[in-house]
């Protein structure tokens, strides 16, 4: 402990040196632009800065991709509840509640717990990150694709408390997913599956495309339709800021959302994208009243966001105790670290404590940044609301085609995000929710390609997924909830039964 | 009357534009070199401070764009049919062979043949080496290749994706030794050495300075190399070929621009090329991601591209379809 508190020490001199507190602060503001604009995520920001950093010291070009990385998380929040666009997937449950609070006139309330949310997440998980590091990441490696399978399976069974709607539409809709999930290339045969000759297609249809069409573009066209109907918002200056209750409300999911995302965020993948959907659907269903979701429940902000962040602290376990990225982003520093003569790995710590605890420090230190950053931002961002929606709405579309060009440079990504957007505007013309498609198309791949490694490991052995400690656990936790969920169901319809014959 | 003199004029114009094109200086404007894969790949590293240091000699910006997408395949062939001015090359892997091989096996329409590259200069090239894990048993490939033929597609190998960079390798050398090994394909090469560590496979195939870290820290062990000579890194470690079996495999990087960009063009572009990989900064670079710069100008990377297509058109070939079960 007393040995923690001096290499802290050791960081805080270093994160605190007038350069290096510059730079971060720089990523920082960079991270949040990026984190706003759909499509241009973290990824797009660290790799377009990457070589903006060769010139400059390992600890500075570290401290400020880092500063990108984490203020792209803060970033995402703000035009999801502002107009409903989700920056990256991860985003996309903030989209729901937190623009329902828009529309309510508590932009400012909403805009605010993501910040603190993200804040508190951050600055919890970076001390998970500085005394759990090296003891975590062994565990880390413990997840292999049999683990990875019954991870995910968990993660499908999130699908049924996600939406407040009708349980066969939201099903209907995660299979619609799921389905769109299945085009590409076949990962363990090579084999070209729906693709129609589509080049662009063999790495399956992309994930922020039709989560920027089903929530940002559908948006905009219910809007237009519903033309003079929809009013310009004038937030008042003492509607900014969350109210007391509010405040209490998201203590807890906040809490919640930040243990969740750092444990998921160190398994080895791209799990940490489901984080704020289990968030999510753990809050839903721990409410007291779960119908408040969907109508701008402040706790569905809350979790969410704070998940979110905090995932992307449990990242960077692996990758700065190991040398083993976990996913994208991870492995866009891991590139970065290498070419400014960075080894990651147990050997980082020994070697270069000033890169370590450099980076925790400033890590603290950002966090705080951020906050100061945003909240007094909040006003400014709610200013976009007055703007008229013949301006806006057009403005949004623009943004959204940029953005998603962005990801890939592919026009076949803004076709994907267009019919998407049409698809999306019929759907909940018909009541549907399209959040569970969006969980859905990020489930399928990964939990078809993970069962299939496991039985490639195994020669087809289905019995790897019940003799491995960790996979059988899982799998038990989550025949649990399902038969738990079953039974509650029969005797809710048991109960209902006996009400509608008691009024008979 | 009137009618005539415009299409003359036309012509003219049209000739005069010809002849502008033909003497103007090359190049004027910024140069886009594709990198077929997302950002973080070892295409990227190189790429990256190579055209840094092309900048210096061409004068004009040359920008890296990503442009990812079924393994590289989308890049390659938006390089393969684009204008040959010049202005839009291509950094690409060792796999750009291996892909429309690939899609002949399947019998699709291939995304873009060789015929439409024109080879520049490579950069570098690294062989594949062989790692298990540190705690593994066998402290040779002999002992490897004996235990697999006791019990032939029993030991497990990860790579980063079927018939890619880490896949090919392996199997080759399964041909080799005349045994078959289990194939378990990842998303990328971090994924299959994390596979590796955790001891979810027995062995993998790796690119040398992906692995350097942990072999030093004494987490995997190397046994073999797929090179024709001794590693830099790993100066003590014995090739496939000194160990009998008969096989060779390089991740290299290289330029390509689309076929028929004019040869003055190609001749800037070697120069600039061969300009930046003899330049301090760009050998910094290589250093620090501890990648050999294997230069080789336009006429022997013709010959080796054309022998290493070869050889992996084969490999490939001899793979076959992987059917899911036998």
């Amino acid at each position: 402990m007393v040995e923690v508190a001096h290499n802290l020490l050791l960081g805080f001199q270093v994160a605190l040196t007038p350069a290096v507190l510059g730079y971060a602060f720089l990523g920082c503001v960079i991270g949040t632009l990026v984190g706003m604009l759909p499509g241009v995520g973290p990824l797009t920001g660290i790799s377009l800065l990457l070589p903006v950093t060769f010139g400059l010291n390992p600890t500075i070009a570290l401290v400020m991709l880092a500063g990108v990385y984490y203020g792209a998380m803060y970033g995402g929040s703000t035009t999801s509840i502002l107009m409903r666009i989700p920056g990256e997937a991860a985003s996309v449950m903030t989209c729901v509640d937190g623009y329902e609070l828009t529309r309510q006139g508590r932009a400012g309330a909403a805009l605010a717990i993501a910040a603190i949310g993200s804040f508190s997440a951050g600055t919890i998980s970076v001390i998970g990150l500085m005394l759990l590091a090296p003891p975590l990441a062994a565990i880390a490696l413990k997840f292999g694709p049999p683990e990875y399978a019954a991870l995910l399976v968990l993660g499908l069974l999130v699908l049924a408390f996600l939406s407040g709607g009708a349980m066969v539409k939201t099903l209907a809709m995660a299979v619609l997913g799921l389905l769109l999930g299945t085009i590409g290339i076949d990962a363990m045969s090579g084999f070209m599956r729906f693709s129609y000759g589509i080049t662009e297609l063999a790495d399956g249809v992309g994930i922020v495309p039709v989560a920027v069409g089903l929530f940002g573009v559908s948006e905009v066209l219910l809007s237009a339709r519903n033309g003079a109907g929809t009013r310009v918002q004038q937030p008042k200056l003492r509607e900014l800021l969350p109210s007391r209750s509010e405040l209490r409300d998201s203590a807890a999911p906040i809490a919640r959302g930040t243990l969740l995302g750092f444990f998921i965020g160190i398994v080895p993948g791209s799990a940490h994208v489901i984080s704020s959907f289990v968030s999510y659907a753990l809050e839903r269903r721990l409410a007291r009243d779960p119908r408040r979701f969907g109508r701008g429940a402040i706790e569905g902000v809350a979790g969410p966001e704070a998940a979110n962040n905090s995932a992307a602290s449990g990242a960077l376990v692996p990758l700065l105790a190991l040398g083993v990225p976990s996913g994208a982003l991870p492995a866009v520093m891991l590139a970065a670290l290498l070419i400014h003569g960075v080894t990651p790995g147990p050997l980082l710590i020994q070697n270069n404590p000033e890169i370590f605890w450099g980076l925790i420090a400033s890590m603290y230190v950002g966090n705080l940044v951020l906050l100061i950053l945003n909240l007094p931002m909040i006003g400014l961002f709610i200013n976009l609301l007055r703007i008229p929606f013949s301006y806006l709405y057009p403005l949004i579309l623009v943004f959204c085609v940029l953005g998603v060009y962005a990801i890939n440079q592919s026009a076949v990504d803004i076709w994907i995000m267009l019919v998407m957007g049409a698809a999306g505007y019929v759907l909940r013309k018909l009541d549907f929710e399209t959040a569970p498609i969006v969980l859905g198309l990020i489930l399928a791949p990964m939990l078809e390609l993970s069962v299939r490694q496991a039985l490639a490991m195994s020669a087809g052995d289905y019995a790897i997924f019940f003799t491995r400690p960790i996979a059988a656990g899982m799998l038990a936790i989550a025949a649990t909830i399902l038969l738990y969920a079953l039974w509650s169901a029969f005797t809710r319809r048991a109960l209902w039964r006996k009400t509608v014959g008691l009024e008979e | 009357m009137l009618h005539g003199s415009r299409v003359l004029a036309g012509a003219l114009a049209a000739a005069a534009s010809c002849a502008l094109q033909a003497a103007e200086p090359y190049p004027v404007r910024p140069i886009l070199l594709v990198v077929p894969f997302p950002p973080g790949g070892v295409v990227e590293l190189v790429g990256r401070p190579l055209a840094a240091s092309m900048e210096k000699f061409l004068k004009q910006p040359v920008v890296i764009s990503n442009k990812p997408g079924a393994a590289g395949a989308v890049g390659n062939a938006f390089v393969a049919s684009a204008e040959p001015d010049g202005y839009k090359l291509l950094m690409s892997l060792s796999s750009i062979s291996v892909i429309p091989e690939a899609d002949k096996l399947f019998n699709r329409k291939p995304a873009y043949t060789l015929e439409q590259l024109l080879p520049i200069a490579r950069v570098s090239a690294d062989p594949t080496v062989l790692v298990v894990q540190s705690s593994a048993p066998w402290k040779s490939i002999k002992e490897l290749v004996d235990d697999a033929k006791a019990r032939p597609a029993q030991i497990s190998f990860s790579s980063s994706g079927i018939y890619g960079a880490l896949h090919v390798p392996a199997e080759m050398l399964a041909l080799a030794a005349g045994t078959k090994f289990r194939h378990v394909p990842f998303s990328g090469g971090g994924p299959a050495t994390t596979a590796l560590l955790g001891g979810h496979v027995q062995f993998s195939v790796q690119g040398p300075s992906a692995v350097a870290g942990h072999v030093k820290a004494n987490r995997m062990r190397l046994l073999a190399h797929w090179g024709g000579r001794k590693l830099d890194l790993f100066p003590e470690l014995p090739s496939l070929k000194e160990l009998g079996y008969d096989v060779e495999y390089y991740i290299w990087s290289g330029m390509f621009a689309p076929a028929k960009t004019p040869p003055a063009i190609v001749n800037t572009l070697r120069k600039a090329v061969a300009d930046a990989v003899a330049d301090a900064d760009f050998r910094n670079a290589m250093d620090k991601i501890s990648t050999p710069i294997q230069y080789l100008d336009q006429p022997e990377f013709t010959r080796f591209f054309a022998a290493d297509g070869k050889r992996l058109a084969a490999a490939v070939r001899k793979i076959g379809r992987v059917e899911e079960k036998k």
